[in-house]
């Protein structure tokens, strides 16, 4: 559960990367995305006007897709899933990240 | 391209995504709200912890809304609809705004159709441009353009390289008459080549054939040889008088008392040689080919990529060799080429650019009308716009607004408009019979082209002034209790603008027309030599074949004139071979020179000849100067006299009395003898008043009876109308023989500046529109204003401002404004009176 006193903000582009990584495991539906997310980091929490424009983006720029379908309750529900492009998309990101973090911790934990 | 399917698929389906988001976004609540629950949370506790961390749907639906493609036209197609909705609300400002564009743009349409069609578009032949009318000229004569003689004509047309084609032709009134009854139209008799040299096909039947045309239908007096002659039938006379049959073709009338065989039907009115054309009679060159006789009309075809100077020139030097071969008849003589669209199109010029001028000053009127009611309008929604403005709207966005208003009101004015127009130019040809090239007015791709034009400028001058500064509004407002009591100074003035602009612009109209008035009138009260007041005139046209003798012709009309003294009213019966300002009958010009100098070049004049009947002067009240008019001695068998006119007597014998002199007048057909001058007549402006006097022979009827003779009738002032007595009488003698349609002589000379009155009749309504469109607008605004302030002026009454006071202020707004208007406007006068 994640502590709302606690809880960082999304670094503006990160998010991206964030979702793409969680599609990258499973296709998911928004509310799964926003709690993938918010569990496995447990310190981001997704609000609706961050989440959504987010994944409209995304949409727009082709890196992943959407349809509806019946979910586990069996109301319906939009999943979306990777794209091959969205794929590609996420190796990139990934390695600029961890370029990035490293670079960041380099200076931080220098003396 | 698969990207571009795709964002119109968005498009179409905006309203499908919105629902769908909105259901995503619900479901994502509904699951944080069922996971609360389940965390042992109330309903509304969880609800309000879903608003907490959340945040709200209805926003963020609205974001991904705008960000999807297509948010821009749903905005834009909310915008029209809302305009459209305070449009249909606003009904008396709509209703009035719309039929102010659509007078502006309908007027400005016509005109310019008008003026693009007469005056700018090429004649409808092929190759228009290589049109020609060929004129004969004598500099040292002082003659810029007079017609051609035959002989002439046919050596060109033998020696001429740079020429595709020559016809020639003229014009002669005669009598039609068939099983429905006669009247007298007008016909022009031409050489074969005109029809394939214009590219004129039969709507019906065929044009002439070559052989028809090597006969001679009418030659002078002569009589006819051959079997049935052939006519072609001008579209105007075939749809009246024949019902628009196509079985006309075929048919036999009587043309002059001769069998005629109908062998065509031209598809539209061909107006040559003069405008009135009805009908067209085949004709040949060969035969009397004179020198002299100057009255054909000549149209010729260049040969491609031949310029107009060329051909003049080539054919100036056909001219110096007849000079030189016949130096009685041709030398001094040389030819002048016009292109034919000009010499269509001249006298028209203008009327039709001083009329599209002043339709364009309307539009710019109507449309700063329309303007002030959209101020008016602004200024009762400010409140509105002000409150729109401090809750986030875009400045622009309220300007959007007032655009499509605009842009509605001027669309459906400008549709009405075009109808106005196609209304207009459909009854053009009706009013305006003497205007060249009517039968080809309609509204086409060009003429609605500019009617979109002008309708956006209306859209821009009504709307897009007063949209900007309703987008402006103070946002002070939307606090206070009401709109202002006035408009911010920069609206104010923006309106101050336009009325000034309007009131200059209508001075100028009123100026343009008072200065048309004063040059009709000084016209109308120029003195031309004659008196047309009271004066019937019924041109007869006697046939070779009915009165083939002097003989008959003199009874005839002996008859006819004692038949007309003896009605009531009638003062004074006179005839002559042409008359002023009349166009039919017989005019041409003949050489004469004073007996005893003997012939030299310098004392050769030329002369018109005029056939008289004795009381012919007193018919019309022409002044005779000197000596005597002609009498009953003056007959067939007495000495041949003539009389001159004033002009003409100056010039042969400058320093004496002309009276008693010989005088030889060369009539080639008849000889060249000398005449007794017994009398000096008056000059007559022949053409009307704005024409010169002419030099004129008259001759005695009863020693020259011509066949041809202008019937002229002078009543009593306020006599009871003669034209049905008139026509009876003449009907009784010869039924044959109508009258060419009896009219008024003052009609007649009226009709000699018809383009002057018709646009001076044109320009002042104009100039009443605008004035009302005017005075409208700035009633309207002082009346705004008035209403607006009366907070303010009750103050000043409370204050103790009299009634006069207040009257004067109020008068005082509307003076400055007239004090600016009118120097614009006076300004505007100076170039209109120059022009």
């Amino acid at each position: 559960m994640t502590d709302p006193d606690k809880s960082l903000d999304v670094l503006p582009g990160t998010l991206d990367l964030l979702i793409l990584k969680t599609l990258a495991l499973e296709p998911q539906h928004g509310w799964g995305i926003g709690q993938r997310i918010q569990q496995t980091s447990r310190v981001f929490q997704m609000k609706l006007g961050s989440l959504y424009p987010a994944l409209q983006r995304l949409e727009q720029a082709g890196l992943i897709q959407a349809q509806w379908r019946q979910s586990d309750n069996n109301r319906r529900a939009r999943y979306y899933r990777l794209t091959r492009l969205g794929q590609k998309r996420l190796q990139i990101e990934i390695s600029a990240w961890q370029r990035l973090a490293a670079g960041v911790t380099r200076i931080v934990e220098s003396t | 391209m698969a990207r571009a399917l795709s964002y119109l698929r968005e498009i179409v389906n905006r309203r499908r995504r919105r629902r769908e988001t909105h259901e995503e976004l619900l479901d994502h609540v509904e699951r944080f709200v069922a996971q609360e629950l389940r965390k042992g949370a109330s309903e509304s506790e969880a609800r309000r912890r879903a608003r907490l961390e959340l945040g709200d749907v209805l926003p963020v639906a609205e974001e991904l809304a705008d960000r999807r493609p297509g948010a821009y036209l749903e905005a834009l197609g909310r915008d029209l609809r809302l305009a459209l909705r305070a449009l249909s609300r606003a009904r008396a400002f709509t209703f009035v705004s719309v039929l102010l564009i659509a007078l502006g743009v309908g007027a400005s349409t016509t005109l310019f159709t008008l003026v693009e069609r007469v005056l700018f578009r090429p004649l409808p032949f092929p190759e228009p441009g290589r049109l020609v009318r060929l004129f004969e000229t004598s500099p040292e004569r002082g003659v810029a353009h007079t017609g051609v003689a035959r002989g002439n004509l046919a050596a060109w047309r033998s020696e001429a390289r740079l020429f595709e084609g020559l016809a020639a032709g003229y014009a002669m009134g005669r009598t039609l008459s068939d099983d429905q009854g006669s009247e007298v139209i007008l016909t022009a008799q031409f050489t074969c080549d005109l029809f394939p040299m214009l590219g004129v096909r039969a709507l019906h039947g065929r044009t002439f054939s070559n052989q028809e045309c090597r006969r001679a239908v009418y030659s002078g007096a002569a009589a006819p040889k051959g079997a049935d002659p052939v006519l072609v039938l001008g579209h105007g006379l075939w749809t009246r008088r024949f019902g628009a049959d196509p079985s006309a073709v075929g048919r036999t009338v009587q043309l002059e008392r001769r069998s005629f065989r109908i062998v065509g039907v031209l598809p539209n009115d061909l107006w040559l040689p003069e405008p009135g054309v009805q009908a067209f009679l085949p004709w040949t060159l060969d035969e009397e080919l004179n020198h002299d006789q100057r009255y054909t009309t000549a149209i010729g075809r260049l040969r491609a990529g031949v310029t107009a100077a060329a051909a003049e020139s080539e054919l100036d030097a056909v001219a110096g060799r007849l000079a030189s071969e016949r130096p009685e008849t041709n030398r001094g003589w040389g030819i002048a080429l016009l292109p034919l669209h000009e010499h269509v199109t001249a006298r028209a010029r203008p009327v039709l650019l001083l009329l599209l001028g002043a339709s364009g000053l309307v539009l710019l009127i109507a449309c700063s009308n329309v303007a002030l009611l959209f101020f008016a309008r602004g200024q009762a929604r400010s409140r509105e716009s002000a409150l729109r403005l401090a809750l986030g709207a875009a400045r622009w966005q309220l300007l959007r607004l007032g655009l499509f208003e605009a842009g509605i009101l001027a669309a459906l004015g400008g549709a009405l408009g075009a109808a106005f127009a196609g209304i207009a130019l459909a009854w053009v040809p009706r009013l305006w019979a003497d205007l060249p090239r009517r039968g080809e007015l309609d509204l086409d791709a060009t003429a609605l082209g500019f009617a979109v034009l002008a309708t956006l400028l209306a859209a821009l001058i009504a709307g897009a002034l007063p949209a900007w500064r309703s987008a402006q509004p103070d946002p002070r407002e939307a606090f206070g209790d009401g709109p202002r009591t006035t408009a911010s100074r920069p609206t104010q003035a923006a309106r101050d603008a336009l009325v000034v602009a309007e009131i200059a612009l209508t001075v100028v109209l009123l100026a343009g027309g008072g200065l048309l008035v004063r040059s009709v009138s000084a016209l109308q009260a120029a003195d031309s030599g004659f008196d047309a007041e009271d004066v019937l005139v019924a041109p007869i046209f006697l046939d070779a074949q009915g009165y083939d003798s002097g003989e008959k012709s003199r009874v005839y009309y002996a008859q006819v004139f004692e038949r007309l003294r003896s009605l009531p009213g009638v003062v004074a019966v006179g005839g002559a071979t042409a008359l002023p300002t009349s166009p039919l009958g017989p005019d041409f010009a003949r050489p004469v020179w004073p007996a005893e100098a003997g012939k030299h070049d310098h004392n050769v004049k030329q002369a018109s000849i005029r056939i008289i009947t004795p009381d012919y002067l007193d018919a019309l009240r022409i002044p005779l100067v000197e000596g005597r008019g002609f009498s009953a001695g003056d007959g067939p068998n007495a000495k041949p006299v003539l009389a001159v006119s004033e002009t003409l007597a100056r010039a042969l014998w400058p320093a004496e009395s002309a009276v008693g002199k010989s005088l030889i007048v060369d009539y080639s057909t008849s000889g060249t003898y000398p005449y007794e001058v017994v009398g000096v007549v008056a000059d007559v402006r022949f053409h009307g008043p704005r024409s010169e006097a002419q030099s004129a022979v008259y001759f005695p009827h009863a020693q020259r009876s011509y066949l041809v003779l202008n019937v002229a009738v002078r009543t009593k002032p306020g006599a009871p109308p003669l034209a049905a007595e008139l026509r009876r009488v003449l009907h009784e003698i010869d039924p044959q023989k109508p009258a060419h349609g009896v009219s008024r002589l003052s009609d007649l000379l009226g009709a000699t500046f018809a383009h002057e009155r018709r646009a001076m009749q044109l320009f002042v309504a104009f100039a009443a529109v605008a004035c009302l469109l005017s005075g409208l607008g700035v009633y309207g605004m002082l009346a705004y204003r008035v209403r607006q302030r009366s907070a303010e002026i009750g103050v000043r009454v409370a204050l103790g401002a009299t009634r006069t006071r207040v009257v004067r202020y109020v008068a005082g707004e509307a003076a400055r404004l007239w004090r600016g208007a009118c120097s614009w406007g006076c300004s505007g006068r100076w170039s209109a009176a120059a022009f």
